[in-house]
């Protein structure tokens, strides 16, 4: 028997595998004296795709809770903005403003992912029972009030600036820019790879059929004896809680957090990506989150070679991002790689 | 500032989202559906109410009546195009597609008009009222001395206009029945012979003509830049749903609760969380939406 055949075969295991190789690759980087030289074209694509894998965890949350289950979560970044800030706020040395505990980091991410779970916990009780559109202006209106929460409370969440001196793991034992770069995409990528194993173990388990069930009809799901309500609850919360795990590594990857980095923006791109590669099919609604970042690396290269300034730019972005929001509806409800028959969509 | 003048600029604030908000429930009755880009309808309104006021010499009601027309012309253009196509694939999708042609028309308005704030001039006369006492508590003043402008007034006066036009409308015309018998059953009332899109298309002319309306008083009475409109969708939302989504007559009653909670709210709030006041309306929101999702007047919302 070769090595071949001992590999495994599912989605989820590869997507394990790798996950695991990619954060001792990492790790590699990190501990030993190991350098990387980027060629300084790609230091862009580097910035871009740790922004992608980590919110490519938020669009593997909303998947489970909007493609598996039908709940419409229209205010996503709440959880990750609740995350990123309880990290920010025990973990933090020193802070220009606003709470700063300096506990150790490893349990603020850990309070950060148990704070985006008890928020979710609380919208999930009070509102999962409303029909599909309302709780979409529900989570919505929640991420809206804890925005101004953010903004408004300056000795506790600092404010417009935020919160600043957050440790970085990362970048605390690599001091080469270049390394620092490539440790942390893999070590990030290695965890969302880690997050797609875990998510499509749930869902190719029997817990996951019945999560999909729900989705098709719930009265049919109630009648065979299934607690739809609790089902919503936990499927909500799990996504709530992996938000809040991209929040708390975004928090110490970055060192700051910001009311200007949770915007509803967040929540539109995440939902573009999921719709727009199929939601149900985890590895499709990372590829379409890849091509709608992907706009962004686009956008950010012809800024270089057009006459335009960088507001019209963005403004264009923004109109070719929503029409496209509104071209996936009505041309291919099921998304790219989506199956219309399993999303019970009509063409 | 007493609180008597909050509850002036909370009157005004109330009368604008009523009227926007009337529109808004019209269209979540009737097509079923929660139109997240309406917001974008009032900033066009108010933008085609500059551009009436700069290029016609007329005085300010062409103005006005420039920006109802257009908004009404913009609105079923848009609904055409976007909304009719997609009509049988149920709330969710409509709502998506509201928000993702809301994020294209507000950035259309942005490259168009630019970010500046703008405002239609007019000649404005004061009138103060001083001579109130005042009655501290705390830092809050509960009377005080207030103004009113001949803006406020036109505001709060449009509103009542408008009130009454869509009572007589709702109640008195042949569509404005078709309109009721159709948010009531949509089945029954095409059974009853009523050409449904027809119904439906008129809906979308009246909701943005009320929305043109809406905006370009907005931009009498204070300044809208290309924000605006999504500024305060959330507001007229809150105005619909505690209202009861669907219910014209809820939506005025809910605007002005929400209106005059803002101000309240900005009168008793420290002056560094001001900011606040803007979430009041999604805290209300969020109640209502808990305690009876129906509101003050409309149908049930919960599945289970």
């Amino acid at each position: 028997m070769n090595v071949r055949d001992r590999l495994p075969s599912g989605h989820g295991d590869r997507a394990l595998i790798a996950g695991v190789v990619c954060i001792l690759v990492g790790a590699l980087f990190a501990l030993t004296p190991l350098r990387v030289q980027l060629p300084s074209a790609f230091y862009v694509f580097v910035e871009v795709g740790i922004l992608f894998v980590i919110y490519g965890m938020l669009v593997l949350g909303l998947d489970l809770q909007y493609g598996h289950t039908g709940l419409v979560n229209f205010g996503h970044v709440v959880f990750f903005a609740v995350g990123a800030y309880a990290t920010a706020m025990l973990s933090a040395q020193d802070s220009f403003a606003g709470i700063a505990l300096a506990y150790p980091w490893p349990l603020g991410l850990v309070a950060g992912v148990i704070a985006a779970a008890i928020l979710g916990a609380a919208v999930s009780l009070t509102s999962i029972r409303l029909r599909g559109d309302f709780l979409a202006i529900v989570t919505l209106a929640t991420a809206e009030i804890f925005h101004s929460l953010f903004v408004n409370f300056e000795d506790i969440f600092g404010g417009n600036v935020g919160i600043l001196g957050v440790p970085r793991p990362i970048a605390a034992v690599v001091s080469d820019g270049d390394t620092r770069l490539a440790a942390t995409l893999l070590v990030l990528g290695g965890i969302t790879l880690l997050t797609l194993a875990a998510v499509t173990r749930l869902t190719d388990a029997p817990y996951g059929r019945v999560l999909r069930a729900i989705r098709a009809d719930e009265l049919v799901t109630r009648s065979v004896g299934k607690s739809t309500i609790t089902y919503k609850t936990q499927s909500f919360v799990y996504g709530a809680a992996l938000a809040g795990l991209a929040g708390g590594l975004f928090a110490l990857y970055n060192g700051a957090v910001a009311p200007g980095f949770f915007t509803i923006q967040v929540t539109v791109t995440v939902w573009i990506g999921m719709l727009l590669g199929g939601a149900a099919n985890h590895r499709a609604v990372l590829a379409g989150l890849a091509i709608i970042m992907g706009l962004r690396l686009i956008s950010r290269f012809a800024l270089d070679v057009t006459p335009v300034s960088s507001d019209v730019f963005a403004s264009m972005r923004l109109i070719v991002v929503g029409l496209i929001l509104v071209a996936v509806i009505r041309y291919r409800p099921a998304g790219i790689w989506g199956d219309p028959q399993e999303l019970g969509v009509d063409q | 500032m007493g609180l008597l003048q909050e509850l002036i600029f909370g009157l005004v604030t109330g009368s604008y989202i009523a009227i926007a908000a009337i529109g808004f429930t019209l269209i979540y009755g009737i097509v079923n559906m929660i139109n997240f880009a309406y917001g974008e309808y009032l900033t066009l309104g108010a933008f085609i109410g500059f551009l009436a006021a700069n290029a016609l010499p007329g005085p300010l009601p062409v103005a006005v009546i420039a920006a109802m027309i257009g908004g009404g012309i913009t609105s079923i253009i848009l609904a055409r195009g976007f909304f009719t196509p997609i009509n049988q694939t149920g709330p969710v999708p409509m709502l998506l597609t509201s928000i993702g042609l809301g994020i294209a028309l507000r950035n259309a308005i942005r490259l168009v008009g630019g970010r500046s704030a703008r405002y239609i001039e007019t000649e404005t006369s004061t009138f103060r009222f001083d001579a109130i006492p005042e009655i501290p508590v705390g830092s809050v003043d509960l009377l005080g001395g207030f103004f009113i402008t001949s803006e406020h007034i036109i505001v709060i006066a449009s509103a009542v206009i408008v009130f009454a036009a869509v009572h007589l409308l709702l109640t008195r015309t042949d569509v404005g029945i078709a309109m009721r018998a159709m948010g009531d059953d949509e089945s029954l009332a095409r059974v009853r012979g009523i050409d449904t899109q027809l119904i439906r298309d008129s809906v979308w002319v009246l909701a943005g003509v009320l929305a043109g309306l809406a905006g370009v008083l907005m931009a009498i009475q204070t300044n809208v830049s290309a924000d605006t409109g999504y500024s305060h969708i959330l507001q007229i939302l809150s105005a619909a749903i505690l209202g009861g989504a669907g219910s014209p007559y809820g939506a005025i009653i809910g605007a002005y609760v929400i209106g005059l909670v803002l101000a309240v709210s900005t009168a008793f709030l420290p002056s560094s969380m001001t900011g606040l006041s803007s979430a009041m309306a999604f805290v209300i929101l969020i109640a209502v939406l808990l305690v009876k999702p129906s509101g003050i007047a409309g149908s049930e919302v919960r599945e289970a």
